[in-house]
């Protein structure tokens, strides 16, 4: 049996853990404005992404705004999940490519969307100048805003999707049983549904979490050229200044935080729900 | 004896010649551009590839890439016997940096025929010069009656919160900020300050050139720094913009082609650079794309001309790049722009 997660294992070695072995060959070398790469074996990159505080900055931008957007995400999705898992209907395959929809439109065509409706002379701002609500134009392009609610649009159908999942395998008689001895309906949410959606809610934040944190597209374009993230900055390096090595060990970085935050959150939540 | 194989291609071989086909096709083998694709990658396929390339029995064949990709893959294969391009197109920045890593042929009048037609000023000895713009002050006609004369007018006051930079052209804004500070292309230093300042007087950023089209579009800005070419594109595009040539001077930009060392075929290399410079391709890159040509007898329709040429006293003002400078300090300059200016 064990054979059969082999290919997969395989696949993943050569794709994943062959380049990531290159790329921190390459985050020990040097710089040079002219060759581009000087082969070296030095700590410079790293110690120079740690303890430079415009980096420094950018890490707590990103855990910042990946950790609020997994939040929102969660509370948005929260309800949509319960209502998808709890449904009987024969439309419900229906609702969940509905779900599943927003996933088949690629990052960038998305943003460029919103950034459609969020621009300065853009949907939302003309509607509001017609209704007279604003008597200006408001600024969402490139804005902290404009970048969670993209982030938000792209990640909220997996965090959907691993929630229903979860939700749909509790009993619906554990409800029942809860209401039948007096509790009310917020009273079995935070008593039996949430506790029990558990292993949801942690797989679903952990995905979300990971995803806005490596998020590039939406930042990039709907946050604009002043609003900074690990991986538009990691692009920066790499192709605005060429300089492969430092790139790379702003790479290593976002993942050794991004690692640490899920293992972190994993073990936290494991360790709950292992005690009760 | 004559076999039926040999019999048949000698009669096809009778039959191209009288006919008057292209028998050089052989001779002149596949060339590999390695370019960037859009509209500039579109325009070498219908102005150069098919009608001057192909009649001479050449296949032409687009490694389509950014710029970087391309840097990093000459660089990567200059080891190695045979590159996998014949031709590299890359701007004149680029390929100075490329080229200290020894990787280009030297490119004289043996083999581009039509090198004596080039402008000297834009000459290179690593490169052809393919096509040219200058970097000049764009401006919205509905909104500015009095133009700014100089790079030093934009920080101006009165324009606060109206002059909108693309950040793509990082180094181009630096190096407007350096020569209005009393600096120039070999002496940054004077951006720093000025650029903190224009930083005090809003001056918008936009991600691409694109987007700051629109912002010009929708008269969010009304002012910016830019190649003159984009400029003509986009008033071709129906936005109301005019140019000023900085008193200053205009930094040059010349998209440059390049044989590289190891190009698997050199003679079909160099004759696609001839064939970049010929005359009348020169024009049509003029008319579609508004790069002024870089050879001596192109000359433009008047009207044309007019829009994207430079006039004899504003091409004195015309500054070539310290390439050496300007690679060297390259970290720097990306440094600040993203460390101080925009944070």
């Amino acid at each position: 049996m064990a054979l059969l997660v082999v290919p997969a294992c395989l696949l993943v070695l050569a794709l994943l853990i062959g380049p990531m072995i290159l790329m921190f060959r390459i985050s020990l070398n040097q710089f040079s404005p002219t060759q581009l790469m000087v082969q070296a074996l030095s700590p410079d990159n790293y110690i120079k992404a740690a303890t430079d505080p415009y980096y420094q900055q950018i890490i707590l931008a990103t855990l910042g705004i990946a950790l609020l957007c997994t939040l929102l995400t969660l509370i948005l999705a929260f309800p949509a999940a319960y209502w998808l898992g709890r449904m009987e209907s024969r439309w419900k395959s229906l609702v969940v490519i509905a779900t599943l929809f927003p996933l088949l439109v690629g990052n960038v065509v998305r943003s460029a969307g919103w950034m459609a409706l969020f621009a300065r002379d853009g949907l939302v701002n003309t509607s509001l100048l017609k209704l007279g609500v604003i008597s200006a134009p408001l600024e969402i392009m490139y804005t902290t805003k404009a970048v969670i609610i993209g982030i938000i649009a792209v990640v909220l159908p997996y965090m959907i999707l691993t929630l229903s999942a979860v939700i749909e395998s509790i009993p619906r008689d554990l409800e029942y049983a809860a209401a039948n001895l007096g509790a009310s309906g917020a009273r079995v949410f935070w008593r039996v549904i949430l506790p029990l959606s558990g292993p949801g809610v942690a797989a679903g934040s952990i995905l979300v979490f990971v995803l806005c944190m490596n998020t590039y597209a939406t930042a990039v374009l709907l946050g604009g050229p002043r609003f900074k993230m690990m991986a538009p900055a990691v692009y920066d390096q790499f192709v605005r200044g060429n300089n492969w090595p430092m790139g790379a060990a702003l790479a290593f970085m976002l993942l050794a935080v991004t690692m640490a935050f899920t293992v972190f959150g994993s073990v936290a939540f494991a360790r709950k729900y292992r005690t009760g | 004896m004559i076999s039926r194989r040999h019999f048949l291609s000698a009669s096809a071989g009778v039959a191209a010649l009288a006919s008057g086909m292209p028998t050089a096709r052989a001779e002149g083998g596949q060339v590999v551009v390695g370019t960037w694709g859009g509209d500039y990658g579109q325009l070498l396929s219908d102005i150069i590839d098919k009608p001057i390339m192909a009649p001479k029995g050449f296949e032409i064949v687009q490694d389509v890439a950014n710029a970087d990709p391309r840097k990093t893959k000459l660089l990567a294969e200059r080891q190695s016997r045979r590159g996998s391009m014949d031709v590299s197109c890359l701007s004149d920045n680029d390929a100075y940096i490329v080229s200290q890593s020894d990787v280009f042929e030297k490119i004289d009048a043996a083999q581009v025929k039509r090198l004596d037609k080039v402008f000297p000023e834009l000459k290179s000895d690593i490169a052809i010069p393919h096509i040219y713009s200058a970097q000049v002050i764009l401006y919205n006609t509905n909104q500015v009656k009095t133009p700014p004369q100089s790079f030093a007018d934009l920080w101006d006051p009165k324009w606060r919160g109206k002059i909108g930079l693309a950040d793509i052209l990082y180094p181009n804004n630096t190096l407007a900020a350096a020569l209005a500070g009393g600096g120039g292309v070999s002496n940054l230093d004077p951006a720093e300050k000025k650029l903190m300042e224009w930083r005090s007087l809003d001056v918008k950023i936009y991600p691409s050139n694109e987007a700051l089209a629109a912002a010009l579009k929708s008269e969010e800005v009304w002012l910016t720094t830019m190649w003159l070419a984009r400029g003509f594109m986009w008033k071709k595009s129906g936005i109301p913009l005019a140019h000023v040539v900085p008193k200053e001077g205009t930094p040059a930009i010349v998209f440059q082609a390049s044989v590289p060392k190891n190009a698997k075929n050199k003679a079909g290399g160099f004759a696609y650079l001839d064939a970049m410079l010929d005359a009348k391709a020169q024009g049509g890159f003029a008319d579609k794309m508004g790069y002024v040509p870089t050879v001596t007898d192109a000359p433009l329709p008047e009207d044309l001309a007019k829009q994207v040429s430079l006039t004899e006293a504003e091409r004195a003002r015309l500054l070539k790049p310290d390439y050496a400078y300007a690679a060297g300090r390259s970290q720097r300059t990306l440094d600040f722009w993203n460390k101080e200016f925009k944070a």
